[in-house]
């Protein structure tokens, strides 16, 4: 489990508890499509599936999964759009 | 000043005989306002089949969705499960737009998961009805669900936050799909053939129109057979669904299935555009798809067939027009 660098500044937070699979994907897609190449979003979710979605959702996209954190009841991801090189 | 005299107000109601209704909704179809049915007469190849289309884009929403519509709206009315709820339903178009036109003369919100590749005309029908339409990837949610992103959506916010927002009428799972072509397409069918039809041929999809009227039609005359037409992988053929591809929904009846004929898009657009010219039909692809697949019966096919128009071709404009290319344009 990759560990959130506190230099991960995201340029916006999308609070998805609550909601099940694949609601959280589908927001997550249209918010990083808001989003310039490089921002990050950080998502926050609390239904385990997006522990196997939200990746493969950034690899479809071509987003990149910088950190994942997961406490059991509640899943951070953050995500940056587009590949980092 | 003068006052111009007033008239009482003459109630008019719905006399079916003058095709004057009181309501939208009193066109429904049903035993006693079937859709037309209309003979083939140009482009099968067989001289001993006599195939008549079902002229579903004559409802008044515009397609065969019309009937499930209007079943799984009374059906959750009736059993007190909107109560106060919203509406959120997968569709690839026709389903949605009627149950758009009726939840809003019931007050009831819709939102609509709907595929990417739906015609653009599609959903912006929804949101002239007030509709909330939510586009949505077939791959949306690779993990579980490959190819049905819509329904999978739909079904999640359906169940977030307890289910406490919303109610999903769920056509691939309802009865009342099946049960809306049971009391009214299987009954419209047999009464306007005076109990002559040999073959029922409609498309994969819901499948309610196959399971409720094939019954219907088998239970009437278990010599009925009842053909499914099926597009390929990957096809271009709005309202068809591919088992390939996509779960097959639970209210399929195997059992009234008698035979599955296989179509590609490209005879499937040519018959289109040939009932449009032969036939001065203006219909959608997938009806172009059950006549292709009508056109490729053998010669032990013989008797009265009824294939389903689903829709017109009106709202797939896009569609036809990547399939004409320059065809039709001024050649310089």
């Amino acid at each position: 489990m990759m560990t959130p660098q506190t230099s991960l500044t995201p340029a916006d937070t999308l609070d998805c508890s609550g909601l099940l699979c694949p609601l959280p994907v589908y927001k997550a897609a249209l918010a990083l499509g808001k989003l310039g190449t490089g921002d990050i979003l950080k998502l926050v979710t609390t239904d385990p599936g997006a522990l196997e979605d939200i990746p493969a959702m950034a690899r479809q996209r071509g987003d990149t999964l910088l950190a994942t954190e997961d406490d059991g009841a509640t899943q951070t991801f953050y995500l940056a759009k587009g590949a980092t090189s | 000043m003068t006052t111009a005299p007033t008239k009482p107000i003459q109630s008019l109601p719905t006399d079916r005989s003058l095709r004057r209704y009181d309501d939208i909704r009193d066109l429904l179809p049903g035993i006693h306002n079937p859709t037309p049915m209309v003979r083939i007469n140009r482009v099968l190849p067989q001289a001993t089949l006599d195939l008549y289309l079902k002229l579903e884009w004559m409802n008044p929403f515009g397609s065969i969705k019309d009937r499930a519509a209007a079943y799984l709206l009374a059906g959750l009315l009736e059993r007190g499960e909107l109560d106060g709820k919203e509406m959120v339903e997968a569709s690839s178009g026709n389903t949605a737009i009627a149950l758009a036109a009726l939840a809003t003369l019931n007050g009831i919100r819709l939102t609509v998961t709907i595929p990417d590749g739906v015609p653009e005309e599609k959903k912006v029908q929804l949101r002239m009805l007030g509709a909330e339409v939510w586009p949505t990837p077939d791959d949306l949610c690779p993990v579980d669900h490959p190819k049905d992103g819509a329904i999978a959506l739909a079904r999640s916010l359906a169940a977030s936050h307890g289910g406490t927002r919303y109610v999903m009428p769920n056509q691939y799972e309802n009865a009342d799909n099946v049960r809306a072509h049971y009391e009214t397409t299987g009954p419209e069918i047999w009464h306007q053939t005076d109990g002559k039809v040999h073959y029922f041929l409609a498309g994969f999809g819901t499948t309610g129109t196959l399971t409720g009227t094939g019954r219907y039609l088998k239970e009437r005359d278990p010599d009925v057979k009842v053909i499914a037409v099926e597009p390929q992988r990957g096809h271009r053929l709005p309202g068809l669904k591919s088992f390939a591809e996509a779960k097959q929904p639970g209210i399929l009846d195997w059992d009234v299935i008698d035979d599955v004929i296989r179509v590609d898009d490209e005879p499937a657009y040519a018959m289109t555009k040939r009932l449009y010219r032969e036939e001065g039909l203006m219909v959608g692809p997938s009806t172009g798809a059950i006549v292709h697949a009508a056109s490729t019966l053998g010669a032990d096919h013989s008797g009265l067939a009824v294939g389903v128009s689903p829709d017109s071709g009106l709202k797939y404009t896009e569609f036809f027009s990547d399939y004409l290319g320059d065809e039709g344009s001024p050649q310089v």
